[in-house]
């Protein structure tokens, strides 16, 4: 009760907090917004900047990806590192660490919430198709990460088709089956990895003296033709690192909150 | 010529039995016979529209080395067709399936038979999605 208390008030003064920034925003469609406003003070805006030059200094056709994923590279990596920090917050409120319910152990009491409905037959249906459906969904969430330079997708997308891909295996058929293929060990490690890769290409451009997440000086190391080349293919692997955190921590909040942490049974 | 004909009375006859599926839809009177005209009528024209779709493509393929983009086309809409051959029929069970084992019970004709207690393992929990018999 007490928690409930300090929970309302925190979202109390949250949301007056954010209400009271909304005032300070220009007017929806404003034309001499600073994002809207075409030149200002005699150099021209950032949006401007972007839609003029994004092709030029990146060679990647989707201004979205590119802006998200280079000129806005900071932000993109905290948005990774905001969604495995929601990840952590399930998964350390939620998570039962026994030692009998570890997901591993020998199920000696049969399941009382592994329910099926009304025997097998009825069941077999969607769980082949769902088996057949899930490696193209993946296929495609695939095509979607890699193809986010030139095509709506990237890392984010991406990474929820593949973490859903693995909620509809455990959905059609049993979490228990799902987490031998994509087990808590591992779904933990692809999170951080996922991080660690972005980290990763934006600590290297420090090596050569250069700022961080500065993807142009990448163009030895990636062995690309030029510093807009090497832009573009660190997007990529940016976007890889994104779709790694994504997927895992969208199958470790679905295992964690269909379960209440104990990752047995569950829906 | 021909082509133009066949994919126009494909996506004809798929735009009748979406319709036939909408008024299924509305006026049907349990839970079950609206699912039954809803996935059934919803696949099949998906399926038909859909064709008519790829067909209409085809016309345009003359020369396969310099028309290959078209092609793509007609098969990522034979793609479409296929996955939701596979989907929709599935996801129509599922939702069968989830009212029987919530409990909503099929409207019988007055004067049938009722069979359903026969075959039916379930454990009946009266709802309120659970009216009477008519």
């Amino acid at each position: 009760m007490k928690a409930k208390i300090f929970a309302s008030i925190a979202v109390a003064i949250t949301g007056a907090v954010l209400l009271y920034a909304v005032s300070d925003f220009p007017r929806f469609g404003d034309p001499r917004s600073p994002a809207n406003a075409g030149v200002e003070g005699g150099s021209p805006s950032a949006s401007l900047y972007y839609i003029e030059n994004t092709y030029r200094d990146t060679k990647v056709p989707n201004l979205v990806t590119a802006i998200l994923a280079d000129y806005r590279g900071y932000d993109t990596m905290f948005e990774t590192v905001v969604i495995l920090t929601a990840g952590m917050s399930i998964f350390a409120i939620l998570r039962v660490l026994r030692r009998d319910d570890a997901p591993g152990a020998p199920a000696s009491a049969p399941d009382s919430s592994d329910h099926s409905i009304d025997g097998d037959h009825h069941r077999i249906i969607v769980a082949t198709t769902c088996r057949i459906a899930a490696p193209l969904i993946q296929i495609f969430a695939l095509y979607v990460v890699a193809h986010g330079h030139h095509s709506p997708g990237g890392g984010f997308q991406g990474g929820v088709m593949l973490g859903a891909s693995f909620i509809l295996l455990a959905l059609s058929g049993s979490l228990r089956d799902t987490l031998v293929r994509f087990s808590e060990q591992q779904y933990l490690r692809l999170a951080f990895i996922g991080i660690l890769i972005y980290a990763g290409f934006g600590f290297l451009p420090l090596w050569v003296g250069r700022n961080f997440l500065d993807y142009g000086a990448l163009s030895g190391l990636l062995m690309t033709s030029g510093e807009e080349m090497a832009r573009s293919h660190s997007m990529l692997g940016v976007e890889i690192g994104v779709a790694m955190t994504v997927m895992s921590i969208m199958f470790a909040i679905f295992a964690n909150l269909s379960t209440r942490g104990r990752l047995h049974g569950g829906l | 010529m021909i082509l133009t004909i066949l994919s126009v009375i494909l996506i004809v006859a798929g735009l009748v039995f979406f319709f036939g599926a909408a008024v299924g839809l509305m006026r049907f009177p349990d839970f079950y016979s609206r699912m039954h005209a809803a996935g059934k009528g919803d696949t099949l024209s998906t399926l038909l529209v859909i064709s008519g779709f790829a067909l209409y493509q085809i016309r345009g393929i003359h020369d396969l080395s310099h028309d290959w983009p078209v092609l793509l086309v007609v098969l990522k809409l034979l793609a479409i067709v296929v996955f939701i051959y596979l989907t929709s029929p599935t996801s129509t069970s599922a939702l069968a399936d989830a009212g029987w084992e919530d409990g909503i019970d099929p409207v019988i004709e007055p004067g049938r038979e009722n069979h359903l207690e026969d075959d039916c393992r379930r454990k009946k929990t009266p709802t309120a999605q659970n009216p009477e018999p008519l």
